[in-house]
């Protein structure tokens, strides 16, 4: 209750700010569909010259990009939290979330939310509706449910891997780019991972398991049956990875070395 | 432990592990592959207990582990060795419930949200520390009026200038009141009268609530304006614990005389003048002024004057308390106490 | 000069400082360039060329352009978007040297120490790994060379032209990430230019972007012929040239808002 009255009131502080510089936010917005229509124009490019991609077909392809893009837009609005060694660690901030009486990530998560970034689901939600009339999908009244689930379960993943990635600061606060380059590879679990050999189509399922934003739940929807069993894993992946990076996280915050030592 | 210990330390000590970077770019290269590690104990050793109610005066030079201990007993740093117990919890193992029990403010970092009106901050805050409406009308609206913030309220913080920024996170820090208010160097940069404000606000919260008070601050006249109690620490150790008075008295035990002379006078005409009352000359910072130091006994300051009168004509004379300042700096530099107490 | 060859080496030193950085980046960059040899390889499946690479060529043309962007990337938009929000920039403007130019040196210290530690060895295990085709022929080399170095130039040039509009925006983080996404589509880093459609080549052709990634890759894969390759670095010569006259000007408009707002 109390998690959610604060949450309620950083949303609406957040608003508040936004709107009194309303160019910014609307740059963002921008830049962020610009963004996404980058990447579609990639697979419009690369489908110029190929029909199909291992069996896949340009509009399947699509689909999964259109869904990777709404659980990718959460991801963003919320656990998006790349500069938290520069700004929590080196300058400090740290200090001050250590001193109130909140779960420190969760402090984080609000101060750093970036809510424009929920346009992009609209967005995606446009491209599937594309794809998926083209390739006249059929919907059941449970879809919109499992939808929801997988898009949670793929918003989790995301948030995992850069929770983890941001709890390295704790223990080493230098500089990495490592971060710059995860959003990299996020992008190659948006294509079928059997055009992948062994070693990355690993990575991609269990190590770093991007596979799980995008094209395992979209298997479902595109009613690949052999890869269900992927498809329904998401969730649990999702749930799976957040949990042990938020046990990462506080074994982390206990390291912490705090500003200037 | 003792019940009515707020704090309880006992051989506290928090080790930093750090990298040395060898020289040269050919060192650098190497460092790539093979670095050199040492360990750097920021506070070895401390042990020290503080009372409800007592206003405790934390001083030490730069890189002394004023920091360090301090943000070890907010919670913040995790302890290397030994035991910490501030209200009666252990700080870094239940923060979220033990820093509501505890009011910070770091002079240097801002506690309330930049962007944001003074008052949005501490609605925020109101329910991140879930203090009910009554509670916080009833504290709030006498901190406000204390401080002399109401008409800062509707201003973000970024408007505000330091002295009016200093007041408003003051009054965030004691927005649930909490019974142990820690400042770490509080009246950084600030002029006079708001230094003299926050003195008499911290003061009245200290007398009205037994609010303990532990307060790191280069201004000296904070501390004796505020702190019964000063712990003094250098090199991550207690140099010093005790009352403010005694450290006075143990280490101030001199008096200063400062003659101005109507003639130029130099060592030599004037050390006679003391001969066997166990005194020195200094060189005053005017003209024709020296300074007689001397033992504080009635005797002597009174034979010091008595020679100095009848050989030489003074246009002026004033008699000094060391000040704390200039204590504390004999003992940095010394290294040495007198008058331990431990 | 001396002042700005100091700087090189000290951001060459403090890149050598982060060796986490060093470690994990050659990781990550591996991973990049092997996910998309298999994606690339899917999209050719069987077909021997698709305009006129081969999988080999492509396979060259995705790792080379992935270990030059470690060359010719830098953040000194950010950095500067940054020194100008903190007010640092007005102390920069009283010191004796060029502010753009002391930038530009700190973007070539870190290339130059990426290039040695980082694409080098890099290119290395990549090549262990996948089918990577390296040119015989020793001019190939030589103008890949001068091709990367002009590749850093525009790519910098486009960095402070960035970096300098922060002046007049309040928040540039907008604008800076919006750069950055369509260097990575124009610029040939994602797809080679020769793949789009005519129009958009055409389009491309008024842009400075493919001089960042496409040309020294092309040149590297021996993509293009001797006549196209003088071609190529003339583009990049004049886009080199051209992209100065904006810089100035923005930086002069720069320099009196400074004056006129006090920072």
């Amino acid at each position: 209750m109390k998690h959610a009255a604060i949450f309620f009131h950083y949303i609406s502080q957040y608003m508040k700010t936004r709107l009194t510089y309303r160019v910014d936010m609307l740059m963002e917005i921008m830049s962020d569909l610009l963004f996404q229509a980058v990447n579609l124009i990639f697979i419009l490019v690369v489908f110029g010259h190929t029909q199909l991609l291992s069996g896949w077909s340009r509009d399947e392809i699509i689909f999964i990009y259109g869904f990777f893009l709404v659980p990718f837009a959460i991801f963003g609005a919320f656990f998006n939290i790349w500069d938290f060694n520069e700004r929590y660690i080196v300058k400090g901030e740290m200090d001050r979330i250590l001193t109130r009486p909140v779960h420190s990530l969760f402090q984080i998560i609000l101060e750093r939310m970036e809510l424009e970034s929920l346009f992009g689901m609209i967005t995606g939600l446009a491209v599937m509706i594309y794809a998926g009339s083209r390739l006249d999908l059929s919907i059941s009244w449970y879809d919109p449910f499992v939808f929801l689930i997988m898009v949670i379960g793929g918003a989790f993943v995301y948030a995992g891997i850069f929770v983890l990635l941001a709890s390295i600061s704790f223990w080493s606060d230098s500089r990495t780019s490592i971060i710059p380059m995860m959003y990299n590879i996020g992008n190659y679990g948006r294509y079928p991972v059997d055009i992948y050999n062994k070693v990355i189509r690993f990575i991609l399922t269990w190590i770093l398991p991007f596979a799980f934003v995008g094209v395992y739940p979209s298997a479902y929807f595109l009613g690949r049956e052999d890869w269900y069993g992927y498809a329904f894993l998401t969730p649990v992946v999702g749930f799976a990875f957040f949990a042990l990076s938020v046990f990462v996280w506080n074994i982390g915050v206990t390291k912490y070395r705090g500003a200037g030592n | 432990m003792n019940n009515d210990h707020v704090i309880h330390v006992e051989n506290l000590r928090k080790d930093f592990k750090s990298h040395s970077s060898r020289p040269g770019l050919k060192g650098a290269f190497r460092d790539l592959f093979n670095r050199n590690y040492s360990i750097i104990s920021a506070v070895k050793d401390l042990s020290f207990d503080v009372k409800q109610g007592e206003m405790v005066g934390y001083i030490g030079e730069n890189g002394a582990g004023k920091s360090t201990s301090i943000k070890m007993l907010t919670g913040i740093l995790t302890p290397t060795n030994g035991e910490v117990m501030v209200n009666g919890m252990n700080p870094h193992k239940e923060r979220e419930k033990f820093v509501r029990s505890i009011g910070v403010v770091f002079g240097q970092r801002s506690q309330l949200w930049w962007d944001i009106a003074v008052q949005e901050s501490f609605k925020l805050l109101k329910k991140v520390y879930n203090v009910s409406d009554e509670d916080y009308d009833r504290h709030m609206n006498h901190v406000i009026e204390s401080l002399d913030i109401g008409p800062l309220l509707d201003k973000p913080v970024r408007k505000l200038s330091l002295g009016q920024r200093m007041r408003c996170e003051l009054a965030a820090a004691l927005l649930h009141n909490p019974p142990l208010l820690f400042l770490d160097e509080p009246t950084i940069g600030l002029d006079v009268l708001v230094k003299l404000k926050i003195r008499n606000f911290l003061k009245e919260m200290n007398e009205k609530y037994k609010t303990t008070i532990l307060l790191t601050t280069h201004d000296l006249t904070d501390i004796e304006a505020l702190c019964d109690r000063v712990i003094m620490l250098d090199e991550g150790q207690i140099i010093y614990d005790g009352a403010l008075k005694k450290l006075r008295s143990n280490w101030g035990e001199g008096k200063q005389i400062e003659f101005q002379f109507a003639e130029q006078q130099t060592k030599e005409t004037l050390s006679p003048l003391l001969d066997e009352l166990d005194s020195e000359w200094s060189e005053g910072k005017r003209k024709n002024v020296w300074v007689a130091n001397v033992v504080n006994d009635e005797n002597v300051i009174s034979e010091v004057i008595g020679r100095v009168v009848a050989a030489h004509r003074i246009t002026d004379i004033k008699i000094h308390e060391v000040s704390t300042e200039e204590i504390i700096r004999n003992i940095y530099e010394e290294g040495v106490i007198h008058g331990q107490i431990h | 000069m001396a002042k700005y060859i100091e700087m090189i080496r000290i951001r060459f030193l403090m890149m050598l400082a982060y060796r986490t950085n060093y470690y994990s980046g050659i990781l990550i960059y591996s991973i990049n360039i092997g996910a998309y040899y298999f994606l690339w390889s899917a999209i050719y499946g069987d077909k021997g060329e698709i305009e006129g690479l081969s999988v080999v060529q492509m396979t060259t043309y995705i790792a080379v352009a992935w270990m030059a962007r470690a060359f010719y990337f830098n953040n000194i938009d950010r950095e500067i978007a940054q020194e100008i929000k903190e007010g640092k920039v007005a102390v920069e403007f009283i010191r004796p040297y060029h502010y753009l130019t002391m930038k530009t040196m700190q973007g070539l210290g870190e290339g130059i120490f990426r290039l040695g530690f980082f694409s080098v060895p890099g290119m290395v295990i990549v090549s262990l790994i996948f089918p990577i085709s390296f040119s015989a022929t020793l001019s190939t080399w030589l103008f890949f060379m001068v091709s990367i170095i002009f590749s850093f130039i525009v790519n910098t040039q486009i960095n402070l032209l960035t970096g300098v509009l922060t002046f007049f925006f309040f928040n540039n983080d907008g604008l800076i990430r919006a750069k950055r996404v369509v260097i990575d589509l124009f610029s040939g880093l994602l797809l080679p230019i020769s793949f789009y459609p005519g129009w958009a080549q055409n389009f491309m052709d008024f842009l400075p972007f493919q001089a960042i990634s496409y040309i020294p890759s092309m040149i590297f894969t021996d993509g293009f012929t001797q006549p196209e390759i003088w071609d190529a670095l003339m583009f990049q010569v004049v886009w080199a040239l051209l992209l100065i006259i904006p810089i100035q000007l923005l930086w002069v408009a720069a320099k009196k808002q400074l004056i006129v707002q006090g920072g």
